[in-house]
């Protein structure tokens, strides 16, 4: 069976990235560098390859790609310059658009409109929350403190309000991202006319998900162990934070001010730190740009950082004011910080770079049911 | 005659002989010889010193032969008759023994390459005694020179030895000069105007005073040899003329390989596969358009056709690769949407600035297929209606692994550079050989690669083997600078060591008139014996092993010094065996 070449392809995937593949002529270095390499896995050069040719479906059912941590050594060492490890970004980006099937996931990526205006609409639309119908519904500021001395947070922002509003956008979030999720199984898995997998071997391999999601044992496969235990700390920090703000709001917005051992302010101290850490290696290597895997900047890496950063320092304050008792900074840092924070969640969890947090540890799961996959 | 007084000269060759061969003990050895004078050793022969040892001792010892055991005689044999020449003696009383390539690069026992050696240089004394002074010759050159061929290396040629103030006569078969250079659109790697270049050269060459110039003419009847060549020229007129001159250059350019040869590619069964050539055209017209008269959206380039495969020709045609980016970049530059496919099976960037070319040219959004043409071919289909091209091409992708189907609109074939047909009638008419491609065979590949083995007959450009504008150039260039050369000197050395008929022993049965390769034997029916012509004759010694009666011997390899270099070598190995 021959496959059709598409080469119009290209130009949908020059709007992900920067790079010319077209200055690879396949000697194959990148492959034989490439941490993941194993004997008939030809990563990165094969995709390279797809991706010349315009073949539309072997890229869109593409695995590897999310397997890959961008070590930069194919990047270092290709004596053409074609900057493999970016490309498998650039790539990376395509494959999030593909399994979206809104479409707003390539709206995202291709035009910085689209994605500035998304989030200050969403912005806009906290602030409006806060600032006129809060307070229609009798939701204040008050000067007033409580009994320890801590700012009224629930006065103008009450939990039996923001938690369902909370909850349903964990909802739609999570309904885009696990059919997103499902997309991607289906052009990865379920589309390959020529293997099976058995349901069996789908519950024993499971365990891979969650062990990958934990640890990353593929990144840390890349010669510098620094990045994976930076972004392991950003990621682990991430992950907390997330789980607490949308499944237990409730527990982690009170006015009580805890002890300072409490579960509540330990997690939280614990992923401040974990956020600030990775976010600030990531901050200052794509400022400098002296290793590789920081030389090219997309306009979505940039935002995704510059949110989180935002998210994160508005958090911080929020935090310092509410205890030490500034109530008119305690409310206007947590207007700030759930104008970015909304956004950032409803744009970048199914649509952007954040999705990657499910995507790798699934491919990780994908890739291992390949590799039991049988003929039909 | 008088009695050899023979010098014998070791060289160590560095270590290259030294190493496996104790020289100081062939010396030792071959010095004990009857009419051995002296027999030194000497760090490297061929230096000046070196040379100037064996002129000083041939006026101090009064030799009269002279021996040099050291490399080929192909290397150095020329050196040494010119030093002996030097101090007085006639440069065929000296022999060279070989005993580096024959002896000490091919063997690994120091004791038996040394005996081996021994034996060599005892060959060489043993002959030696039986060379006879042998007196140089020479012909006058006729100033003029026939060039076959009107493309760019004969009109090259002919500009450059007509500016020198000689006669040319260029003999062209077509009704037009400038051969297929004269076809061609642009030229790479600077994409530079191939018509620009060439027209004033045309114009120069047909209003010349020196050349003159044949259009649809052959050229028959070439006889003669070095110097004093002749020929007709047809061209439809009644009476032919008749041309002398004195060097020939053959510059009888190429063919281009005829497609249809191959079933895969369908040329001639679809309207819009095309050969080079024929694309060539149309970028000239300035009009690249389907047969239905449509902008093509796919176009799709195929490399190597007919090149590098057993079943059509072995040879890279050499240039192809080079052509078809420049047709890349030139579509590129007219169709800015067009989708281009560049199906190859080896990127070959040879030649200057053409490395630059490549690179330049990947980034032109090109889609560059790699297919395996010892494999399979790729093979070029109709389209169905809903496949919006006009053709689809089944090819298994090299470095992708997958068998894809190209879309395509036009199919460009680069066909191979053949040599031409006609060049078999020039080779028999200039009796110069072809190799197994039929190009022409040059004297020496890399030393003389314009010359060949007929004296005065040079070859120049495509014929003798596929290549861009450049080399044709250099390569014709070059075969005026030689012609130039001979015409000023006048006259021209020829072979001494020819072979000589003893009139009385010939039977006449002409068996080395047959065998002659350069058609220097002719009968003589008045005297009822062959006859040498001793400027055409090689000394090749054919005729003279052919001879059943004994009647012809080469000089310089006469059957007496043969035998005298036998039983040299006999004489020492015996004990061995």
């Amino acid at each position: 069976m021959s496959v059709r070449l598409h080469p119009e392809v290209r130009n949908e995937l020059i709007q992900f990235g920067i790079g010319d593949w077209n200055a690879c002529y396949h000697c194959g270095t990148c492959t034989s560098i490439c941490p993941l390499s194993e004997e008939g896995f030809l990563f990165p050069r094969k995709k390279i390859r797809l991706m010349q040719m315009g073949l539309k479906d072997q890229l869109e059912s593409s695995v590897e790609p999310w397997l890959c941590y961008y070590c930069g050594d194919c990047s270092k060492t290709c004596p053409r310059d074609a900057n493999p490890g970016e490309l498998m970004m650039s790539l990376r980006r395509y494959l999030t658009s593909k399994y979206d099937w809104t479409g707003l996931s390539k709206k995202f990526y291709t035009s910085e409109l689209w994605e500035l205006g998304f989030i200050l609409v969403f912005a806009a639309l906290v602030v409006i929350s806060f600032l006129v119908i809060l307070p229609s519904m009798g939701y204040h500021f008050t000067r007033e403190l409580t009994a320890e001395g801590g700012v009224q947070v629930n006065a103008f922002a009450p939990i039996k309000i923001v938690e369902p509003f909370d909850l349903m956008m964990a909802f739609v979030v999570a309904s885009l991202l696990i059919s997103n999720i499902l997309r991607m199984y289906y052009k990865i898995i379920w589309k390959n006319s020529k293997t099976k997998v058995s349901l069996w071997v789908h519950v024993r391999e499971f365990w891979n998900l969650i062990f990958h999601f934990a640890v990353q044992p593929k990144f840390s496969k890349c010669d510098d162990k620094r990045y994976w235990l930076s972004h392991w700390l950003l990621m682990s920090g991430y992950t907390i934070m997330f789980i607490l703000i949308m499944v237990f709001l409730p527990w982690f917005q009170t006015e009580k001010i805890h002890p300072i051992w409490h579960p509540q302010r330990i997690l939280g101290y614990y992923a401040t730190i974990g956020l600030l850490f990775g976010l600030g290696v990531a901050i200052v290597g794509r400022i400098q740009r002296k290793d590789i895997k920081f030389q090219f900047s997309h306009v979505s890496d940039w935002l995704f950082i510059m949110m989180l950063t935002l998210t994160a320092t508005t958090g911080i304050l929020v935090h310092i004011f509410r205890i030490t008792g500034m109530p008119m900074a305690t409310y206007i840092s947590y207007i700030a910080h759930m104008s970015v924070l909304v956004p950032m969640i409803l744009i970048e969890v199914p649509f952007s770079k954040w999705s990657h947090l499910a995507y790798r540890p699934f491919a990780v799961y994908f890739t291992q049911l390949k590799k039991y996959a049988v003929p039909k | 005659m008088e009695e050899p007084r023979i010098g014998v000269y070791i060289c160590h060759c560095g270590t290259n002989i030294a190493k496996m061969v104790d020289v100081e003990a062939v010396a030792a050895e071959v010095g004990k010889l009857p009419n051995v004078v002296l027999a030194k050793t000497y760090k490297y022969m061929c230096s000046d010193p070196g040379q100037e040892l064996i002129i000083k001792d041939i006026r101090g010892h009064r030799l009269n032969r002279v021996i040099v055991a050291a490399c080929s005689p192909r290397i150095h044999e020329l050196t040494f008759r010119t030093a002996v020449e030097k101090a007085g003696i006639n440069p065929y009383l000296f022999e060279m023994a070989n005993i580096r390539e024959q002896d000490s690069w091919v063997h690994t026992d120091r004791v038996e390459a040394t005996a081996k050696a021994i034996d060599l240089v005892i060959a060489a004394i043993h002959r030696v005694r039986y060379h006879e002074p042998l007196a140089k010759r020479s012909v006058n050159v006729d100033p003029a020179t026939l060039i076959i061929g009107g493309g760019i290396s004969g009109m090259v040629a002919a500009l450059e030895i007509a500016n020198a103030g000689k006669k040319v006569y260029l003999i062209e078969k077509s009704d037009h000069l400038g051969g297929h250079v004269a076809r061609f659109d642009l030229t790479f790697p600077h994409l530079s105007s191939a018509k620009q270049m060439i027209r004033p050269i045309l114009q120069r060459v047909e209003n010349h005073p020196n050349i003159d110039v044949f259009k649809k003419s052959v050229i028959k009847n070439v006889t003669g040899y070095i110097g004093n060549f002749k020929a007709v020229v047809e061209n439809g007129v009644p009476d032919p003329l008749e041309l002398t001159f004195g060097n020939i250059i053959a510059a009888t350019g190429l063919k281009p390989f005829d497609p249809s040869k191959i079933e895969e590619y369908g040329y001639g069964k679809f309207p819009d596969v095309v050969t080079s050539m024929e694309f060539e055209e149309m970028l000239s017209a300035g009009k690249v358009m389907t047969r239905y008269g449509k902008e093509p959206r796919n176009i799709a380039i195929i490399h190597c056709v007919g090149s590098r495969s057993k079943k059509y020709h072995e040879y890279c045609s050499r240039t192809c690769c080079m052509v078809a980016l420049k047709f890349v970049n030139q579509i590129r530059a007219g169709l800015p949407d067009c989708n281009i496919f560049e199906i190859y099976a080896d990127m070959r960037a040879y030649g200057k600035g053409c490395e630059e070319f490549y690179a330049e040219s990947t980034h032109r959004q090109i889609i560059f297929l790699m297919f395996d043409q010892q494999e399979k071919l790729p093979l070029i289909k109709e389209a169905e209606r809903n496949d919006e091209c006009n053709m689809l091409i089944e090819l298994d992708e090299k470095l992708s692994g997958e068998t894809v189907e190209i879309p395509a609109d036009m199919v460009v074939l680069m066909v191979n550079m053949e040599a031409h047909e006609d060049v078999k009638e020039v080779v028999h008419a200039i009796g110069v050989s072809l190799c197994g491609n039929q190009f022409f065979i040059e004297k020496h590949p890399k030393l003389d690669p314009v010359a060949t083995t007929t004296g005065g007959v040079y070859i120049v450009g495509t014929c003798q083997g596929p290549k861009d504008i450049p080399d044709s150039v250099a390569q014709a260039r070059a075969a005026a600078a030689r012609i130039l050369a001979t015409i000023a000197q006048g006259s021209v050395a020829v072979e001494v060591t020819t072979a000589s008929v003893n009139e009385a022993m010939c039977c006449g049965c002409q068996t080395c008139i047959r065998v002659c390769p350069y058609s220097a034997v002719s009968y003589n029916e008045e005297k009822k014996s062959s006859e040498v012509n001793e400027v055409l004759c090689k000394g090749c010694g054919t005729c003279g092993s052919a001879c059943p009666s004994g009647a012809i011997s080469t000089k310089h390899f006469t059957d007496r010094q043969i035998l005298a270099e036998i039983e040299g070598i006999m004489s020492m190995s015996y004990k061995e065996i």
